[in-house]
């Protein structure tokens, strides 16, 4: 079975979710959806305090070339426009809706779906720009933008990645397996983009053989390729799921498309399928509700700007030892400074846990038995670069590969030492940035 | 028997440390570098801390620029109006009166003044908790409390106290090394004086949100600014700024602050206090 070559981790996958279908979460009694759930620049609000929105309308738009609209996720009544806590651990500019219940969509949105053949490659582009897709993986880079890649390179390859590396999460495994047929003709659509002469694959971890034997039935007669992959974190990076599918390496600084391949993710390629054939912007996915400490755990499909008390509440509530929310996979995702910090478009999971050991174990010094070096995907060594950013030398750094590190957080896993190298990674990171922005101002 | 194993060893390495000391002698007289003997005079009275404030890496580079371009408006923020009278006389030249500043928290969300977010098991700096999520406090604004700037402190000005930095106004030399070192801009540079009101605080939030975050926020209500005799007090994008020129430390803004715990905070310069008194 394939994977990739240099690193990785086997963390207990803990995919206690695999075997819960997909429940739709009901319109909360307030909305907050956030005008930043993507890189790049925040969006822009069009709409103001009191306005009468209906759901699927257009309330954040595209601030330039790497952007992505924002719409209401219900009907209802714009209560405010102002900043609020953010997954991402930053306060964001967001719009407050009340819903007025009747959860009715705008005129021309949701139809009946249609066939996407009769449309051409740049009414395509223009229908997922408008609908605001972005990478449902966890970086949210704006679709259409990696649609269209610079002329002159050659796209032979897409992969959707259905690897899902992170333990917890299931909230791709499900839709692989509860909406197979849209998986599959959002990949044809992406295709399509290419006049077909890419080669279209699905990579897809061995521990869900259940979505690998759905796909491939479906995909087999359309020529699309099913994967297994041999499971490894983290798979389901960017570079590293290239290199499982294809065999090719993504050198530093390169981008995928340098090498012909473009990689999209599960839920995106649903969200394509939607947006193209039935008109539906992105303005819900599918959350994983795990953890040790929640009542009960689900994939709900939750609204985009449902707040976490409300997720929480809908599954029945923490435990009494819960001490620590974690917004996407426990591997990347972000510790929750707020509960009111709002589902967005590339929040996968939300993860309940207790983190009373954590306390006990302090940062000890490397003792230089080189672990790290041998799970980190990128083939960087963790341990020189975090002990440099302990020594604020931040042109050494930079030497190093500070910039090509992707923080999956393999290192900080296996280290004996307990060391936080990937958040003095980040921090030299912070530093740095902060540098440059001193010398240009 | 022992002074016989010497005799060899002696003679030899006597033998070579003569002849590299003639070697010696002859190079430094061939490669002799003609040096202003005034460079060793003036980098002797310097401080010598090397610690960049006067935009040189380093004291001896400012004694050299000084002795060859003789700049009187060049200054020492480390030594101040001392240092400045020395290098005139010893130069023969008339300096300019330096402006000595100090580093000012303009902060004074303590433990219990401020609210607190989630509580932060990381990294102990100030920059890797920012990298996070907003930090330890809710208003963004604010001293992370984590004390990243206090390693930057040559001086050993600063120390971290119930969640803020707390500056010795005394020790401070202004050399502005600290600013760099803070994430959220807390810290500013102000120019030194016996005593002076600012409003120790930093937070553009608008009133209600800023009063939520903080007992000590600034909320932009005016009344500093309608009772100021000197109007020297100006609101800013949600934030009340006191013009250190204009305001004569009458105190009149501290009476009419209407926030729970102050947001108006008295300095004091001792040595700055003392000389006035002295003289």
């Amino acid at each position: 079975m394939k994977t990739f070559t240099i690193g990785g981790i086997h963390p207990p996958e803990n995919k206690l979710t695999e075997d819960k279908a997909i429940e739709v979460m009901p319109v909360p009694a307030e909305l907050c959806i956030s005008l930043n759930q993507h890189l790049g620049k925040p969006a822009k609000p069009v709409v103001k305090m009191g306005t009468e929105v209906k759901k699927g309308q257009l309330i954040g738009e595209a601030d330039g070339f790497i952007s992505a609209n924002v719409h209401a996720s219900t009907s209802g009544k714009v209560k405010a426009v102002k900043p609020a806590p953010h997954p991402g651990g930053q306060y964001a500019m967001s719009v407050f809706i009340t819903p007025d219940g009747n959860d009715e969509w705008l005129e021309g949105c949701n139809t009946a779906p249609v066939d996407w053949k009769k449309f051409s490659k740049e009414e395509i582009i223009a229908k997922i720009k408008d609908a605001g897709i972005v990478g449902m993986g966890g970086a949210g880079f704006p679709t259409n933008v990696k649609l269209s890649p610079p002329p002159g390179k050659n796209i032979d390859h897409i992969i959707l990645n259905g690897a899902e590396c992170e333990p917890f999460l299931t909230a791709d495994h499900r839709l692989m397996l509860e909406s197979a047929e849209e998986v599959i003709a959002g990949l044809e659509i992406i295709s399509s983009l290419f006049e077909g002469k890419a080669k279209a694959s699905i990579g897809i971890e061995s521990n869900k053989p259940d979505a690998i034997n759905a796909l491939k039935q479906l995909g087999a007669p359309k020529g699309i390729d099913v994967i297994p992959l041999k499971t490894k974190y983290p798979q389901g990076a960017e570079k590293q799921l290239i290199n499982a599918v294809t065999g090719r390496t993504i050198e530093p600084g390169e981008l995928p498309f340098d090498k012909g391949c473009l990689v999209q993710n599960i839920g995106t390629a649903v969200a394509i399928y939607e947006a193209v054939c039935k008109n539906k912007p992105l303005i819900e996915r599918v959350v994983t509700v795990s953890g040790m400490e929640i009542t009960e755990r689900k994939n709900i499909l939750a609204r985009v700007g449902t707040t976490f008390k409300d997720i929480i509440s809908f599954c029945g509530n923490t435990t009494a030892h819960a001490n620590q929310v974690i917004s996407g996979g426990p591997m990347m995702g972000k510790a929750v400074f707020s509960f009111d910090a709002p589902v967005t478009k590339t929040t996968s999971g939300l993860l309940f846990i207790n983190n009373k050991g954590l306390e006990k174990s302090k940062e000890r010094t490397c003792i230089r038995c080189g672990k790290c070096v041998d799970v980190c995907p990128q083939g960087l060594g963790p341990w020189l670069l975090a002990n440099v950013a302990q020594l604020r030398d931040f042109d050494e750094i930079q030497l190093l590969g500070l910039a090509n590190c992707t923080e999956c957080g393999s290192c900080t896993f296996v280290c004996p030492s307990k060391r936080e190298l990937v958040h003095w990674i980040k921090y030299a990171k912070a530093l740095v940035n902060n540098r440059q922005k001193r010398k240009t101002a | 028997m022992i002074s016989e194993a010497f005799i060899p060893a002696v003679t030899s390495l006597g033998a070579v440390a003569l002849t590299l000391g003639v070697i010696i002698h002859f190079v430094s007289q061939k490669f002799h570098v003609e040096e202003d003997p005034m460079v060793t005079i003036i980098n002797d009275i310097l401080p010598g801390v090397n610690c960049g404030a006067c935009g040189y890496p380093s004291c001896n580079q400012f004694a050299e620029v000084l002795v060859e371009t003789k700049d009187s408006s060049m200054s020492c923020p480390v030594g101040g109006a001392d240092l400045a009278t020395k290098l005139g006389d010893t130069l023969g030249i008339a300096m300019a009166e330096p402006k000595p500043q100090i580093a000012v928290l303009m902060c004074q969300g303590s433990n219990g003044v401020a609210r607190q977010t989630a509580e932060y098991l990381g990294i102990q700096d100030c920059w890797a908790a920012t990298q996070a999520y907003v930090g330890p406090k809710v208003c963004k604004y604010s001293c992370v409390g984590l004390g990243s700037c206090i390693a930057y402190c040559d001086f050993g000005a600063m120390k971290l106290e119930d969640g803020l930095v707390v500056i010795d106004k005394d020790l401070c030399t202004g050399c502005e090394a600290c600013i760099a070192a803070c994430p959220t801009g807390v810290l500013t540079m102000q120019e030194k004086k016996a005593e002076r009101y600012v409003i120790a605080c930093n937070s553009h939030d608008k009133g209600a949100a800023a009063k939520k975050a903080c007992d000590a926020a600034c909320i932009a209500c005016q009344k500093c600014v309608k009772v100021c005799p000197e109007e020297a007090i100006t609101i800013d994008n949600f934030l009340a700024v006191i013009d250190q020129d204009k305001c004569n430390a009458c105190g009149k803004c501290i009476d009419v602050c209407p926030t729970k715990v102050n947001c108006i905070r008295l300095e004091k310069d001792l040595k700055a206090v003392k000389q006035k008194q002295a003289s």
